[in-house]
């Protein structure tokens, strides 16, 4: 018992790791650049909200994409998630973290959308036909009931997961039953949050894969994120030796299919829209492929798919822990481009640009989400101590 | 899928050894033939000779023969061509994507779901060539230098389909083949007949199992994975395209690629498990063909029926937050015109019925699961009549509009491609080895030798 005792202690995370010395640096570039944005709020409001929604939205999309893949996980099982469920868990834990972050949208909703615009709305029969469902209080009344669902997942999953590593046996079954419900929930609540938050910035515009869409984005956010974690705690960490290139390999495989996962749906809707030629639809497109937007959707097409396709592709990059790594960080960044191209042209059609409090804003919830994910690592062993499927993540070839 | 929370029971039964699965599995093909197979072939005989007989009469009496008509000029030539490539998918998620993703599970019903693959995409096949009104000139489908000066329009899906569906075919062909080899060799060292030793010989390309053999074959064989994996996705979202890149609505929408895929593997592997519970039945092959993968089956089509679920769903949301006039009456036309029943069942076969498969008592009832089967392949057809018919019948403009229904040539046509498919399954089970012997003794417990590919 004592030497198990040992092991567990063993896989925890030591206090002086580098991801618990950035703790400090985290939280304060995130209050840095919270207070710099809020600053810049006083000079330009609209400015401030319109960065400040693409910067929420970016962590939020890691956050989503890990709660969608860890119950994915505790459905299907599989060594891939055994070694990356404990880094799941804490980036599902900043759920809370992310509602509180989730406020200033709502401060801003009347800078932000359209349909919260009475003025507008009353001279707009489409947006009066929509305002059944795009009003504010329904907004908020949704917004709440989307958290609600996601921590109430968030907390069961935290909860039953310590559980289990106390030893109770039937928490894996009630783990797989959440999930399975979870996972539908999640599939509902979140397509409606990517229409409510995004979609609903270009109000007339509709597609009906865009919860799919994007939602396929935050599952390669998620999954390049957990990928960079891994690394760093193999690399000086309490995973080193425990996870093999076997699992890196696994993790980058996973993360090869959701960039080509992303390139289809992507495509898809291009497409369709695109040979439809429907003027309700082609202006989604049209204000993000001129004014200098064009070149970031050629950025994308070339370092969201191609590039990362084409060296995916080698088996040996996907074994080497810091190559795969250096992939995943290269992605995330990428990643960053398409939120921004997602969120950003509805604010500026026609005109590409970039504006400070974008950076600030962005760096800001960045900083603070970090902090939030690196705490969740505390006090627990990385792996998970009577997981089934450990014997699995150690040697299975 | 290690599924962590239950012991769903082993994928291969207790107490076989390297022989008794060879001797179990090759009898099929080997020993004498049974009564059953003779009445089952019999009858999917006849029902292939129904597809000739209406054949027959299309190619001397033309298309006319058949309910199509403006301005429904697409009806049960293009939903059973949908319907039966869906079909396919089941069999090439399962021989491809599994493989890549390292599920042994797959072993015991790769082969077959691969056969079942192969014949869903031929009578797929002959559908849109049946449909040309004079199929003799097939091959003006294919972009080639002629005399005419005419090229295929190559910003048409219906173009793309050509491609996309013959390489389906070639792959899947291919794919199934080389799987084959080390069994045909099999076959050929236990046939005890001359012509089968000489046939099984020919096909086998002189496999004698060396080592140098086994890694070739691995490596071929997973590079046929990798160039499989995509066709998964591809064939059936250039299928949506022939309905998405158009603008009527019920057709034009976003979601179509990714909802259609489900769909497909949805129907495909409704269909495995159509043929499956009989066959495993009639055959003694329940050790090999375990509950655990009846019920792992259940659950792929509990979540892909999920993800077409979504898809209706998200249709009827959009039509009505799209705010377009045209959209929101295809949906109210679906849901109270004159084909309200068609769509009433679809929602009862395909979304309602198959939300059983939640409940692990249903998933290994096999009499339930095989009913909830049987719903979800009526239900499929059910899908693609309600997208194709009900959108067409009533367009933009009412002074057009119009009622389909089929005509008895088109059901012939569609039983007797059943029969086709049946007569090509029984005479596969017949003559080939169901399961894939060699990969089958890789689980038993006598060969911990671990596939490493991956």
């Amino acid at each position: 018992m004592s030497s198990a005792m040992d092991d567990r202690s063993r896989l925890m995370l030591p206090a002086d790791h580098p991801l618990f010395r950035v703790r400090p640096l985290a939280l304060g570039a995130g209050a840095i650049g919270l207070a710099v944005s809020l600053a810049g709020a006083l000079i330009d409001t609209t400015q401030f909200f319109q960065s400040y929604l693409f910067g929420f939205l970016f962590w939020f999309g890691i956050a989503m994409g890990s709660l969608a893949l860890l119950m994915i996980y505790h459905v299907t099982g599989g060594a891939w998630g055994s070694v990356i469920r404990r880094s799941l868990e804490s980036a599902v834990r900043t759920i809370p973290v992310l509602a509180v972050l989730f406020i200033p949208v709502v401060v801003g909703l009347q800078s932000l959308y359209e349909w919260a615009d009475a003025a507008k709305v009353a001279h707009d029969p489409l947006l009066q036909h929509k305002s059944v469902y795009l009003n504010v209080p329904f907004f908020i009344g949704r917004a709440v009931l989307y958290f609600v669902v996601w921590t109430l997942l968030a907390v069961f999953l935290s909860r039953w997961s310590e559980a289990q590593e106390n030893g109770e046996p039937r928490a894996i079954g009630w783990l797989e039953n959440l999930s399975r419900g979870g996972l539908v929930a999640l599939g509902l609540t979140f397509t409606f949050a990517a229409v409510d938050w995004a979609m609903s910035l270009e109000p007339h515009w509709y597609s009906t894969l865009y919860g799919v869409l994007v939602m396929g984005g935050c599952l390669l956010s998620a999954m390049a994120f957990m990928i960079q974690v891994t690394a760093l705690l193999t690399k000086n960490g309490p995973l080193s030796g425990v996870v093999q290139p076997m699992q890196f390999h696994d993790l980058g495989k996973l993360m090869f299919a959701f960039v080509m996962l992303w390139a289809y749906f992507s495509l898809s809707q291009l497409l369709i829209i695109w040979s439809g030629n429907l003027p309700e639809e082609t202006p989604w497109y049209l204000k993000r492929m001129s004014g200098g937007w064009e070149y970031l959707g050629l950025c994308l097409i070339l370092f969201h798919f191609a590039l990362p396709f084409v060296i995916l592709l080698s088996r040996d990059i996907k074994r080497n822990a810091r190559l795969i790594a250096t992939v995943a960080l290269f992605i995330l960044c990428v990643r960053v481009l398409e939120v921004y191209w997602l969120i950003t042209p509805a604010f500026s059609p026609h005109h590409a640009r970039v504006h400070w409090l974008d950076v600030t804003a962005w760096l800001g919830v960045g900083g603070v989400w970090l902090w939030a994910f690196t705490g969740g690592l505390r006090g627990r062993a990385l792996i998970v101590w009577n997981d089934p499927s450990l014997p699995a993540a150690g040697g299975h070839a | 899928m290690s599924a962590p929370a239950r012991d769903l029971g082993p994928i291969i039964g207790p107490g076989h050894t390297f022989e008794t699965v060879t001797d179990k599995i090759a009898a099929v093909v080997l020993s004498e033939t049974r009564k059953g197979w003779m009445l089952g072939f019999g009858i999917s005989f006849v029902l292939l000779t129904i597809f000739l007989q209406c054949v027959a009469v299309l190619f001397v009496r033309g298309i006319g023969i058949w309910g199509i008509n403006i301005p429904v000029g697409w009806g049960f030539d293009i939903i059973n061509f949908v319907w039966w490539i869906g079909i396919g998918h089941a069999g090439t998620l399962i021989s491809a994507i599994l493989l890549l993703f390292r599920q042994t599970w797959r072993t015991s019903i790769n082969r077959f779901a691969e056969a079942m693959t192969l014949f869903a995409v031929a009578c797929a096949g002959l559908y849109p060539i049946l449909h040309l009104g004079r199929p003799w000139l097939f091959y003006w489908l294919l972009p080639y230098p002629n005399a005419m000066g005419m090229w295929p329009n190559f910003r048409s899906p219906l173009m793309w389909d050509v491609f996309a569906v013959s390489t389906y075919a070639t792959v899947s062909a291919l794919f199934w083949f080389v799987g084959l080899i080390p069994d045909l060799a099999t076959l050929r060292d236990r046939s005890t007949s001359k012509v089968g030793r000489i046939i099984y010989g020919i096909l086998a390309m002189g496999w004698r199992g060396s080592a140098r053999h086994w890694n070739r074959y691995e490596t071929a064989y997973l590079l046929l994975a990798g160039l499989s994996t995509p066709l998964v996705v591809s064939v059936h979202s250039v299928v949506s395209f022939d309905f998405a890149v158009g603008i009527i609505p019920g057709w034009h929408a976003t979601i179509f690629p990714p909802y259609f895929v489900a769909g497909a593997i949805y129907a495909g592997f409704a269909m495995v498990l159509t043929l499956t519970i009989p066959l495993r039945r009639y055959y003694g092959l329940e050790d090999f063909i375990t509950m655990r993968h009846i019920n792992y089956m259940a659950r792929v089509m509990l979540a892909t029926g999920l993800v077409v679920a979504y898809g209706y769903m998200m249709e009827i949301f959009m039509a009505w937050y799209s705010g377009n006039p045209y959209e929101s009456f295809m949906v109210k036309n679906r849901l109270t015109g004159p084909y309200k029943t068609l769509y009433a069942a679809l929602i009862l076969t395909n979304v309602i019925i198959p939300q059983l498969l939640w409940f692990q008592r249903v998933r290994t009832n096999i009499p339930l699961l095989f009913a909830v089967a049987m719903s979800i392949n009526v239900g499929m057809w059910l899908e693609r009549y309600v997208i194709i018919v009900v959108s067409l019948h009533r367009d933009f403009l009412p002074s057009s509009w119009g009622m389909y229904a089929g005509t008895i040539f088109d059901y012939g046509t569609f039983i007797g491609t059943i029969g086709l498919f049946l007569t090509l399954l029984f005479l596969f089970i017949r003559l080939l080895p169901m399961i894939s012997i060699f990969e089958m003794r890789t689980l038993l417990p006598e060969a911990k030798v671990k596939e490493k590919h991956a």
